[in-house]
């Protein structure tokens, strides 16, 4: 059986979390913590993904990536090519699973008493050096959280890679749309395989970590 | 005497709230002291920099802080400040060895582990040290707290309501200690409080607040026996404090017509306060200094007992060591305090001996000594 699309699903899926946590860290915590004019704005603009039908954001990231569109064009200049690519797949992604990391960690660190934050300006430390050594400490496992649950919305998206990213075998087929394809070409055995797999990787994380890291969803 | 000096103006204006306040003290320990919401906690956050104010200029120990017309805003690391919180903020997912140890972070390791290690044992924390803070009593979280901000060696320590957190018996035995820490460490405090007994207690100088402002700042004694005004008298907890007229005001008498009756008062002569005749005039009597005449010593003589009054005990409240009689006196009109004019406060052992439970009408006497005029 072709475990390709388990493979690459989970690639992906890393990389996602990967630039998730890096985009979505801090624009949690500037959310759970600046006060500044577009604020609402911007926190509406994070859950967009989450309400928007999935083609439908697919379709316009296409209009922007695609070959044509003006970032895709500049980028395929530069040799990196994102429209049906591994990389588009990466980019419905993070696009699918970041409002859940940046919605998580931003609870997280709101729940963090700023006099905490406060006691440690005074003695001594930068903003940076705030977050590092309490903020974050004290909201990790909310940050953990969202990063769960972001991997496994990477795991299972579909609306958004189909357009984006299409479905070519052997290249951007990610697991949930080669389960699409097994079960249109009825090869139930295999469809059932990787449907049950998924189920294992996503239950694994989420029981396994909710038990050992004590994280609450 | 400049080195504890600490100079303070700010105005801040918060929706709803404007502090605008000014004032300096010499003394090591000062207590800002006042009802909450007055400003107090709002001045600590602008001393230790976590605000910043409009405008105003704070300077401590010759270091200009704040400097709002030069554009000077040393942020909060630079100002070096212990800042002990109220609820204290220990670090949760730190150990009492990493919260102590927390300020120390750029300082070489081995000085770091000696200062830490030097803190711990001076403020008996020793064999606590591996523990975190939920699991530690109050009063032991109230000295990690102290030592976490002492163990950087601030130029200023701040100490915001740092008994509140307590219980009442642990709170009056921890006052003493932390008056013990305070004259150890021999330098500037600033100290928050809504307790007048422990800014008293506390301070060698109180600054009294009011809805954002200063209404009194004194030597804690001079506090005590001449609030500048009813409001600060009233903010201070004073029971007595009564309204009168002027009868006649001299630089070191004061008659005061108050309830039907003229009563003596000693005039601060420092203060020569002159109102005239028929002015209003607040003034207070201190309940421990009402005096009753026993019945069964004769007449009372006027060299010693001035400021003659009749009156019923209309109730009682039992404090354990003191009892406290509420008196309402035989004269016509509306009683001075609601139901009572005086509150008059005895020892347990002269209500026993005088059988007050029983014997309900008093003859009462009051030093001209003990009226303390307020000037308006």
């Amino acid at each position: 059986m072709d475990l390709f699309p388990l493979w690459l699903s989970l690639g992906v899926s890393l990389t996602a979390t990967a630039l998730t946590l890096l985009l979505g860290v801090p624009m949690a915590w500037v959310l759970a913590r600046k006060r500044f004019p577009g604020r609402n704005f911007l926190e509406a603009l994070v859950v967009l993904p989450l309400v928007l039908p999935p083609t439908v954001l697919g379709y316009y990231l296409l209009l922007l990536l695609g070959r044509r569109g003006p970032v895709g064009a500049a980028l395929a200049a530069l040799g990196a090519e994102i429209a049906f690519t591994w990389r588009a797949a990466v980019v419905a992604a993070v696009v699918g699973s970041i409002a859940l990391l940046i919605k998580a960690a931003q609870a997280g660190f709101e729940s963090v008493d700023r006099q905490l934050e406060q006691a440690a300006r005074t003695l001594g430390r930068s903003e940076w050096g705030v977050f590092w050594s309490v903020t974050l400490p004290l909201a990790w496992r909310a940050v953990l959280a969202g990063t769960i649950l972001a991997f496994c919305r990477a795991m299972g998206e579909f609306g958004i890679t189909l357009m984006l990213a299409g479905s070519i075998p052997g290249r951007t087929q990610t697991l949930p749309l080669a389960i699409y394809d097994h079960v249109q070409a009825n090869q139930m055995r295999e469809a059932n395989a990787l449907a049950l797999i998924a189920v294992g990787v996503v239950a694994l994380l989420v029981f396994g970590l909710s038990r050992f890291a004590r994280v609450r969803f | 005497m400049a080195r504890n000096m600490i100079t303070v103006a700010v105005v801040k204006r918060l929706p709803g709230f404007t502090l605008d306040i000014a004032w300096s003290a010499e003394e090591p320990v000062a207590v800002l002291f006042g009802p909450s919401g007055a400003g107090k906690t709002l001045t600590l956050q602008c001393l230790a920099g976590l605000i910043r104010p409009e405008a105003g200029r704070i300077v401590v120990d010759g270091r200009v802080f704040f400097d709002a017309a030069l554009g000077i805003n040393l942020p909060p690391p630079r100002r070096r400040i212990g800042y002990v919180f109220q609820g204290y903020a220990l670090f949760p997912h730190l150990t009492v060895t990493g919260n102590v140890a927390f300020g120390l972070r750029d300082r070489p390791r081995a000085e770091r582990l000696d200062r830490t290690r030097e803190v711990i044992e001076r403020l008996g924390l020793r064999g606590i040290e591996e523990r975190y803070p939920r699991e530690l009593s109050g009063g032991q979280r109230q000295r990690v707290a102290l030592g976490r901000a002492l163990a950087i060696d601030p130029a200023l320590l701040l100490l915001d309501e740092p008994l509140s957190a307590l219980d009442r018996p642990l709170r009056e035995s921890l006052r003493d200690e932390l008056r013990r820490i305070l004259d150890d460490w021999q330098r500037a405090v600033v100290v928050v409080t809504h307790d007048f007994a422990e800014a008293y207690r506390l301070g060698d100088r109180v600054i009294v607040y009011d809805a954002g402002r200063v209404v009194q700042s004194a030597p804690r004694s001079e506090l005590l026996w001449q609030p500048a005004s009813e409001s600060v008298a009233r903010i201070m907890g004073i029971r007595n404090v009564l309204r009168g007229t002027v009868v006649k005001a001299t630089s070191d008498r004061i008659q005061v017509r108050w309830r039907g009756l003229t009563l003596e008062a000693v005039n601060s002569p420092t203060r020569s306060y002159l109102p005239p005749p028929d002015a209003p005039i607040a003034f207070f009597i201190r309940p421990e200094y009402v005096r009753l005449i026993r019945k069964d010593r004769g007449a009372p003589d006027p060299v010693h007992h001035m400021n003659l009054m009749t009156g019923v005990v209309v109730s009682d409240v039992d404090f354990g060591t003191t009892w406290t009689l509420r008196i309402r006196l035989d004269e016509p009109g509306e009683p001075a305090q609601g139901a009572f004019d005086l509150e008059v406060e005895v020892p347990r052992l002269v209500y026993e001996i005088l059988e007050i439970d029983r014997d309900r009408h008093w003859q009462l006497s009051i030093h001209r000594g003990s009226i303390h005029v307020l000037p308006a």
